[in-house]
């Protein structure tokens, strides 16, 4: 990434804000997410909103983008308030999920919602309708041929066509919500490249971004989101890395739930030797009885992978992964709503499906004592509410991801491989989760917790590891770990 | 039972007030006692519309009897459904072993046993095929089974030689305890009364229990034990009385019973064994069911088996109704199976196919079907009947299910 970014201040008229939120606020029952956000960007800004995870950037997003109504508060553009910003010409969303059709060439994703441009009665122009895809292309700088089919371009050509294709519409403010997160350095440094020169054009720009680096090297003004509230809203002048780090680790204490104790740790039970899967590895970790090992690295970066191998899920293509003895694993999945549950069947049945076999006397299950023991286990991991038979599509985050965990505890496991296990889930389920792990682990169980969470590492991890571009660094505890192994990962 | 304490107290998610209807509505009670209602309001509209004609018991139980195999190629349906596939080679499978089953017999002379075995052994191989390719292969369910079923229903036709197959005066018959009179296949073979009383009475006694357990917390023991005992004397006294109970047992067929047991082995496998719960785990959601450790390709397989299986004996239950074998014999009974498997996610079940609603959503469909006949409305219409009754019932429970989020 280059250093040019900073001389590029906005020479845009100051005048008024593109996009005013003001006082905006949004509960989910008990759970306050926003507390008030203000904040106004003027045409020629980039600015840069950063956040731990929770903090209510994803709300703030959704509700501009009209899926969640606010509580109070109110959205402006060009000083006129606006119920949201959805289905608006002059507002482009970027979402990791770009909402290209993959099977269609770059022109056809173009022209998708635009007026038709008809040869003659209902036969398109295909000429005409390539030559304003160049057009269109060549605002954002990709030079490629609008006949190529979508599903063959790299990541990030893909988020460039769909900036290309919000411009088209007549954006003049472009929201791009974590685009960059799965992108690799030379296509994040392009994405970046153009989203200045687009707001040296006059363009008004938010960037989500977790990564420190890109955000410091992009934007011109950059703000802070914690526990719903601005902490920081300055101009990315005054700011260098440190500063930027020390404000997004501030957050409220959490339980840490670590042993004591260094000794109790015991015998291996899971070894990765050398594992390889595509771009990932080669990955060397022990597990032993009694520890809690946690993993974190950034999405894309082969984070999951290690948790998939490490359950047992997806197949070394090189190396070993030696289970000890007798020894069996749970896995925690990291998308929940996909592959966590079964939304049509009951918090028992949820519960139960990975142990039938401990319900089950001469070929039949004893629905009794499952729905007995069911039970026993609500009241360990605490769901609400605490009935067998209550329907698990209708709990609601956190008490899935506690169903979840009731799952892998009724198995015999020893090994425990937990992929994003507190992801979306609130401030006091996650203690609640913390508290589980703690005492997996003071029973003597190894527990791997892979997660893009940092928090979850301070709070119950007794080594860490970091890793990065598929290869994972040594583990030591947490204290161990320089603060700038960590910034990108905030 | 004796830990559950009253309503949690600390709900994070739900201070809103809710409408008194809203609650009532969302509630799985309501949920389950909604189609059976439904069911019933059919039964006293179809009486008080068409008088004698409807309410007559042995017409009712005929109509049972002759669905039989409709009912049994729901329950087929009902196992692959479970897992989240399709079996579209069903009817062509029961047409099938219903030539074999007649054919084998009367024109090549084998010992009737070995003729049922082979049956069951083509229902099997033929489950093994769909399996393995929407398993192994991957094809997509409705394609694979669309082909195999095609090629079901050409074989049945090469053997029949594209005619009915008929016993003939001179050679072999069909055993007398499998069809013709005072057969398994006759309604007016009727199965021994105390045995009916037997399994209602066990059948009874077990929806006791589960009703004594149903307490909700807001009842203290010994008031649920009052109302339970008063639901009971309720429902034994209507069922003396208005439904006539004791004559409903005269009239059950051996047929009827047959289906009985097979539905009471179904249910007993799709509901208290792994192998039923692993289905219902992958039908819900394939990738969490992978993930937790289920063996999904292998019961996937073993699924399309058992609907296999299934559909064999629909075909054999039909040859021993029918005594013959006529071209496309089950064919048009796929609609309905799909129908009865469909309604029961409406009738006593949150949006799972289930074996009991299946047999009571396929009486349901026959008796609708009856009813408008006896009104006057020609029995041609029963297929236009079929589908709207099942878009019907399906819509209903979809606009009445409580809304996630």
């Amino acid at each position: 990434m280059t250093d040019t970014a900073q001389t590029d201040q906005p020479q845009q008229s100051p005048g008024s804000a593109a996009l005013e939120i003001v006082e905006l606020k949004k509960s989910f029952g008990a759970n306050r997410v926003l507390h008030g956000v203000s904040l106004s960007i003027r045409a020629g800004e980039l600015v840069g909103l950063m956040g731990p995870n929770g903090a209510g950037k994803s709300t703030l997003v959704k509700i501009l983008d009209g899926v969640y109504a606010a509580d109070s508060g109110e959205i402006r553009i060009a000083g006129e308030r606006v119920a949201s910003l959805a289905d608006r010409a002059d507002v482009g969303f970027i979402h990791q999920d770009l909402g290209l059709i993959d099977t269609f060439s770059v022109a056809e994703n173009l022209r998708l919602g635009e007026p038709k441009v008809r040869l003659a009665g209902p036969i398109l122009a295909h000429s005409r309708e390539r030559e304003l895809a160049k057009e269109a292309l060549d605002r954002v700088s990709l030079d490629l041929d609008p006949r190529t089919i979508v599903g063959e371009l790299s990541p990030g050509e893909k988020t460039l066509v769909g900036i290309a294709r919000a411009l088209q519409h007549g954006a003049q403010i472009l929201i791009i919500d974590e685009a960059t997160s799965t992108l690799s350095p030379r296509d994040a440094g392009r994405l970046l490249d153009t989203l200045r020169t687009l707001t040296n054009e006059g363009a008004a720009v938010v960037m989500i971004s977790h990564k420190l680096s890109e955000i410091l090297d992009a934007t011109n003004r950059i703000v802070v989101l914690i526990d719903g509230e601005i902490t920081t809203d300055e101009p990315r002048a005054g700011l260098n890395l440190s500063d930027l780090a020390q404000r997004l680790l501030q957050q409220d204490e959490v339980a840490t739930e670590k042993s004591g104790r260094e000794s109790a740790v015991g015998a291996a039970l899971l070894t990765l030797e050398g594992v390889r899967s595509g771009q990932c590895g080669p990955l060397d970790l022990d597990l032993h009885s009694g520890e809690v090992i946690g993993v974190t690295g950034l999405a894309g970066s082969g984070l999951h992978d290690l948790a998939y191998l490490a359950a047992g899920v997806l197949e070394p293509e090189a190396g070993r992964v030696v289970l000890a003895d007798r020894t069996q694993r749970s896995f925690v999945p990291p998308h929940r709503e996909t592959q966590g549950g079964f939304s049509l069947l009951s918090v028992r049945e949820n519960m139960t499906i990975s142990a039938l076999s401990r319900w089950r006397e001469k070929g039949l299950l004893r629905l009794g004592k499952e729905g007995r023991d069911a039970l026993g286990m609500i009241d360990r991991v605490a769901v609400a509410p605490p009935d067998p038979n209550y329907l698990f599509g209708a709990l609601s985050g956190g008490n899935k991801q506690k169903v979840i965990f009731g799952r892998v505890m009724f198995t015999d496991a020893k090994v425990f491989v937990l992929c994003e296990p507190t992801r979306g889930v609130d401030v006091k389920t996650r203690r609640e989760l913390y508290g589980i792990i703690a005492r997996l682990r003071d029973e003597g169980a190894g527990v791997l917790v892979v997660t893009s969470d940092v928090e979850d590492l301070s709070a119950v991890c007794d080594r860490v590891g970091v890793i990065r571009g598929g290869q994972l660094g040594s583990l030591r505890p947490l204290e161990a770990i320089q603060p700038s192994e960590l910034e990108e990962l905030v | 039972m004796n830990t559950v304490v009253s309503a949690p107290t600390e709900t994070p998610e739900a201070p809103r007030q809710r409408s008194r209807l809203a609650t009532l509505r969302d509630s799985p009670t309501f949920e389950r006692c909604l189609s059976p209602f439904a069911f019933l309001l059919i039964f006293c509209g179809y009486a008080l519309w068409t008088g004698d004609t409807f309410v007559s018991i042995p017409g009712r139980t005929l109509d049972i009897h002759l669905s039989v195999p409709i009912l049994v190629l729901g329950l087929s349906v009902l196992v692959t459904l479970a897992c989240g596939e399709f079996d579209l080679s069903i009817g062509s499978m029961a047409t099938l072993t219903t030539f074999f089953a007649v054919g084998l017999r009367v024109e090549s002379g084998w010992s009737f046993w070995l003729v049922l075995a082979v049956c069951i052994a083509m229902g099997i191989v033929g489950g093994l095929v769909n399996g393995w390719l929407v398993v192994k292969v991957r094809v997509n369910a409705f394609i694979a089974t669309l082909g195999t079923g095609g090629v079901m229903l050409g074989l049945s036709n090469v053997y029949g030689g594209g005619t009915t197959i008929n016993p003939s005066p001179d050679g072999p018959q069909l055993p007398g305890w499998f069809s013709g009179q005072n057969s398994l296949g006759d309604f007016a073979a009727k199965a021994p009364s105390w045995l009916v009383w037997i399994s209602l009475a066990a059948i009874g006694a077990w929806i006791a229990v589960a009703l004594v357990r149903a307490r909700p917390a807001r009842f203290s023991q010994q008031t649920w034990y009052a109302i339970a005992a008063g639901i009971c004397v309720v429902a034994v006294v209507v069922l003396f009385t208005f439904v006539d109970i004791t004559e409903w047992v005269d009239q059950m067929s051996w047929l009827i019973a047959v289906l009985a047991i097979l539905a009471a082995i179904c249910w007993v496998l799709m509901n208290l064994t792994t192998f039923g719960r692993h289905l219902y785990a992958t039908g819900s959601n394939a990738d969490a069911a992978r993930l937790a450790g289920v063996p999904v390709s292998r019961q996937t397989i073993k699924a399309f088996v058992l609907g296999g299986v299934l559909a064999a004996i629909s075909g054999i239950l039909l040859a021993s109704s029918q005594g013959s074998a006529a071209q496309g014999a089950a064919t048009g009974y796929l609609l309905p199976a799909f129908a009865a498997a469909f309604l029961s996610t409406v009738i006593f079940s949150r949006g799972q196919f289930r074996v009991w609603g299946t047999i009571f959503g396929g009486i349901f469909l026959v008796w609708v079907n009856q009813g408008l006949a006896g009104a006057g409305v020609p029995f041609t219409w029963s297929q236009v009947i079929n589908g709207a009754v099942l878009i019907l019932a399906v819509s209903m429970a979809t606009v009445l299910r409580p809304r996630k989020n």
